[in-house]
């Protein structure tokens, strides 16, 4: 143990020169000098922009303004860049460059040691901060993202009545989707992933903590270019925004493709720290036999997302060039292929669908273990379910255009290797299954979620092995159960799974129990409105009612009722969960430091986590999971008891 | 030159904010620049697919620029020669300062930053003159985004090396603490290598294989 005491003994350790007070810049710096820099920024481009480059009055052929992509796309840029220069992004590599590095004092200013709750809304490097700060974040776009599905479902549930403009209706349709898509693949990793793991795997911060700060405010400032779209004309063309019909969108298409251009960037660096700081700074003794599910869901997730975002991020890029200074990837009347719009997006595109899903899964493994007071059945088969389905989720892409016409021949072997990839995330439904198998279910909310997850997997599996079939895909692709099968998938597993994942480490974030009554019955109350919405969405499908549709016939009536007043019950359900954990944040149930008698690192030390997490790194001695197996420290204590015992009867 | 070695002439320095020993997060960074780089380079296959893609079907004919004025090979060379000079240089000056020569790292880093800022200005030469604009057809919007994507590698790279002699001449680039030298001498050997790649997409794929390419409509009707 004698590394932890040199790393707590900071006054031996030679300091560079302190420039200025600890934190320098960034004691000046907020989300308010960001907005205002950003704003700013965005205001003088635009100004002189229009100024100078737009010849106001000349049309495109398509009557549109000439110059006007260039003029909004360079907006929304300088908005970016204007924000992170404002938050105090850059003063990291300035500081670098020039030679001033940090002391330790700057390192702790930074990490927000001092600053109260004021360090919410700055550039924060503490993991926990930013692990708060995504939670935050992931709310919001839930918010958001579940209000338009509102709006959609009252357009889809009003049958009698037009009550959006169709343009409007379908820039909907869009944003929901990517609002939807970022906030489900931000909502564990982005709390849980930067919050938990390392205090999980016994480290004292992220990696790379000023890269930390960096990915979660790239993500905050490519979220303002993407709400704007509803302002400018919207993204009609739903979430992946198919070629040519992006390059022929109104201008609201720039912040769209803005928007995925940084969060892509966003999620390269979070990915990069996710994996650097759980290969490399995991404590003494966690062999990687040693090292908790939840990590490794983490690491899968990161993996695919470092990958394979780039892949997404060049296809928005492209697009944006394609769309501001006319060049010709996507235009096939100048050479450009929609279908590699299609195959760079779907790179990306089915992998995020796991990028979403294993972690959440592996959170539940995680929880699962504690409430049944067992150890995770088949720990191993969990470990390779997760390398499996990391390993063939980059050769499936191309089950999402079977109907496109790009490559018939390849339809088999995509949808082989489709149809293999179940088998590896089978395996992490058994292992599930097989911790509960004779289990002592403690039953509390997280345990509920496990349930509920369970079964949507199972639907949401099955009915997307249909999906994966080429003939079964010629009818229904582009229907309604297209979309009830990827809810099934994304909310059925990934968001009711987050929930239960909150609700478990709610105590260690915060410090208090989330109320289990009101949470339940917010929670059974959106499982319920899901069933009701996605199950009779299941059957519009079969009808065969096509997705992304204004108008429809009066057969799908009952059915799309049915799905708006489920709707309905899942936003109220929310709204209940979301009360649940306000209520709980401010007033509720203190916890104690480990409310669960769970046995991984997180929990054992103190509520709320010290700055540095640990007073001294941990040591560890056993596996993550031994439950119910005799801690070999209790037998050696037992035994210097009897020990004890003897000798004080022998003394007598 | 290993850690164990080092240690056993002079005790390793402590990094400042945490504490440990220099080598410690010289090895989370080690691990860091090597997933920067697959990020980068899937971001470069990106790229180099969406044009052997484009040149292999010659969408509608439309892959040749206006008159057959295809870029000039020369230009690409030139820069992938600076940026390969610019690597072999900084990893001289790495070797030098790790045994103990301070002023070839400086040296180097003069020299490096010198031929980067060079290839960085002949990248935008090229193009500013390359004989078509990004709208005139597939190859020509293909051949403009490898060389803007060489171009904002040059550029981060330029900051990357000033930084490196800067740091190096105020001391903090040092024979037991090299490792921000070598990290950036990794970025450099990658860049050199996507530099690489994208010339030889460029200047040897540049007619289409499929002259005979079937109309696949406009979309437009």
């Amino acid at each position: 143990m004698s590394d932890t005491a040199v790393i707590h003994e900071q006054a031996a350790v030679p300091q560079p020169a302190q420039h200025g007070r600890p934190g320098g810049m960034l004691r000046h710096t907020s989300i308010i000098t960001g907005t205002v820099a950003g704003l700013v920024l965005a205001v003088i481009t635009y100004a002189i922009g229009s100024h100078y480059f737009v010849p106001w009055g000349e049309q495109n052929a398509d009557f549109s303004q000439v110059g006007l992509d260039a003029l909004v796309a360079a907006t929304y840029v300088a908005w970016v860049i204007g924000f992170m220069a404002g938050i105090g992004a850059f003063a990291g590599p300035i500081r670098w460059a020039l030679g001033h590095d940090l002391t330790h004092a700057d390192a702790e200013y930074m990490a927000g040691r001092g600053q109260g709750k004021w360090r919410y809304w700055k550039y924060t490097t503490d993991h926990k901060v930013v692990g708060f700060q995504y939670l935050i974040m992931a709310m919001v776009l839930l918010g958001l993202g579940g209000f338009l599905a509102m709006l959609i479902r009252t357009e889809l549930g009003v049958t009698w009545a037009e009550v959006f403009d169709p343009n409007f209706y379908n820039s909907l349709i869009g944003t929901h989707g990517i609002v939807m898509v970022i906030a489900m693949i931000i909502v564990v990793a982005g709390p849980l992933g930067n919050f938990i793991v390392p205090i999980m795997i016994g480290a004292r911060d992220m990696a790379f903590p000023r890269l930390n700060a960096l990915s979660f405010w790239l993500l905050f400032a490519a979220v303002p270019p993407l709400v704007s779209n509803l302002l400018l004309g919207g993204m009609r063309d739903g979430w992946t925004v198919y070629q040519p019909l992006g390059n022929q969108a109104p201008v609201g298409m720039i912040g769209y493709q803005v928007c995925i251009i940084v969060f892509a960037f966003s999620t390269g660096i979070a990915s990069v720290n996710l994996i650097t700081t759980i290969v490399t700074m995991r404590a003494r003794g966690m062999t990687w036999n040693r090292v908790p599910i939840f990590a490794f869901g983490i690491l899968g997730s990161s993996i695919m997302g470092l990958v394979w975002f780039p892949m997404f991020q060049y296809s928005q890029i492209l697009a944006l060039s394609d769309k501001v200074i006319a060049s010709s990837f996507y235009i096939p009347q100048m050479g450009g292929s929609v279908w590699l719009y299609e195959n760079l997006f779907w790179l990306l595109g089915h992998p995020e669908v796991y990028v979403i899903v294993i972690p959440a899964t592996a959170a539940l493994l995680e929880l699962m273990t504690v409430f049944l007071r067992k150890p995770l059945f088949s720990y191993k088969i969990a470990v390779a379910g997760i390398a499996g389905v990391v390993g063939i989720s980059s050769v499936v892409w191309v089950h999402h255009m079977y109907m496109t016409g790009w490559a018939p021949a390849a339809g088999y072997p995509f949808m082989l290797s489709t149809e293999l990839i179940s088998i590896p995330f089978g395996f992490l439904v058994l292992v599930m299954l097989g911790t509960i198998w004779r289990g002592k279910v403690w039953t509390r909310l997280p345990m509920m979620c496990v349930y509920a997850v369970i079964w949507c997997k199972i639907i949401g599996g099955i009915t997307g092995v249909y999906l994966s079939d080429v003939p079964v895909d010629q009818y229904m692709h582009g229907s309604m159960f297209v979309v009830a099968h990827f809810h099934f998938m994304l909310m059925g597993a990934g968001l009711f799974a987050a929930m239960g994942a909150i609700a478990y480490w709610f105590p260690k974030m915060t410090g208090r129990i989330l109320n289990e009554r009101i949470g339940s019955i917010g929670f059974w109350t959106a499982f319920f409105g899901f069933q009701l919405t996605f199950g009779s969405m299941f059957i519009a499908g079969l009808q065969g009612m096509p997705r992304r549709v204004l108008q429809f016939d009066n057969a799908f009536n009952i059915s799309n009722w049915a799905s708006t007043i489920g709707a309905y019950i899942i936003g109220i359900g929310m709204l209940v969960f979301l009360y649940a954990v306000i209520h709980s944040w401010r007033n509720g149930q203190p916890s104690g430091s480990n409310p669960w008698g769970s046995k991984s690192l997180e929990w054992q030390t103190e509520t709320p986590v010290p700055l540095e997490n640990f007073p001294v790194l941990p040591v560890v001695t056993s596996d993550p999971y031994d439950y119910g197996v005799p801690d070999p420290y209790d037998e050696i204590e037992r035994e210097l008891t009897d020990e004890g015992a003897e000798s004080t009867v022998g003394a007598r | 030159m290993s850690a164990v070695t080092r240690s056993a002439s002079a005790p390793e320095p402590l990094s400042p904010t945490t504490g440990e020993p220099v080598s410690t997060p010289a090895r989370r960074n080690r691990l860091g620049i090597w997933l920067c780089i697959v990020s980068d380079a899937t971001g470069t296959v990106a790229l180099l697919v969406a044009y052997s893609y484009l040149w292999s079907l010659n969408v509608n004919s439309a892959w040749a620029p206006p008159k057959d004025a295809w870029a000039d090979a020369l230009p690409f060379w030139l820069i992938v020669l600076g940026i390969v000079v610019a690597a072999v240089v900084m990893w001289w000056g790495v070797r030098g300062i790790e045994a103990g020569h301070r002023d070839r790292l400086i040296v180097a880093s003069v020299v490096a930053s010198v031929i980067v800022v060079a290839a960085f200005v002949g990248q935008i030469v090229q193009l500013a003159t390359f004989p078509f604009g990004p709208s005139d057809g597939a190859y020509a919007s293909a051949t403009y985004w490898l060389a803007l994507a060489t171009a904002f590698h040059l550029f981060l790279l330029l900051f990357l090396v000033t930084a490196i002699l800067n740091r190096t001449r105020r001391g903090l680039i040092t024979v037991a603490n090299p490792y921000h030298a070598r990290l950036v001498a990794m970025w450099v050997t990658w860049i050199c290598v996507a530099a690489f790649l994208g010339a030889l997409f460029a200047t040897t794929m540049t007619v289409s294989p499929n002259l005979d390419s079937p109309s696949f409509g406009t979309f437009q009707e």
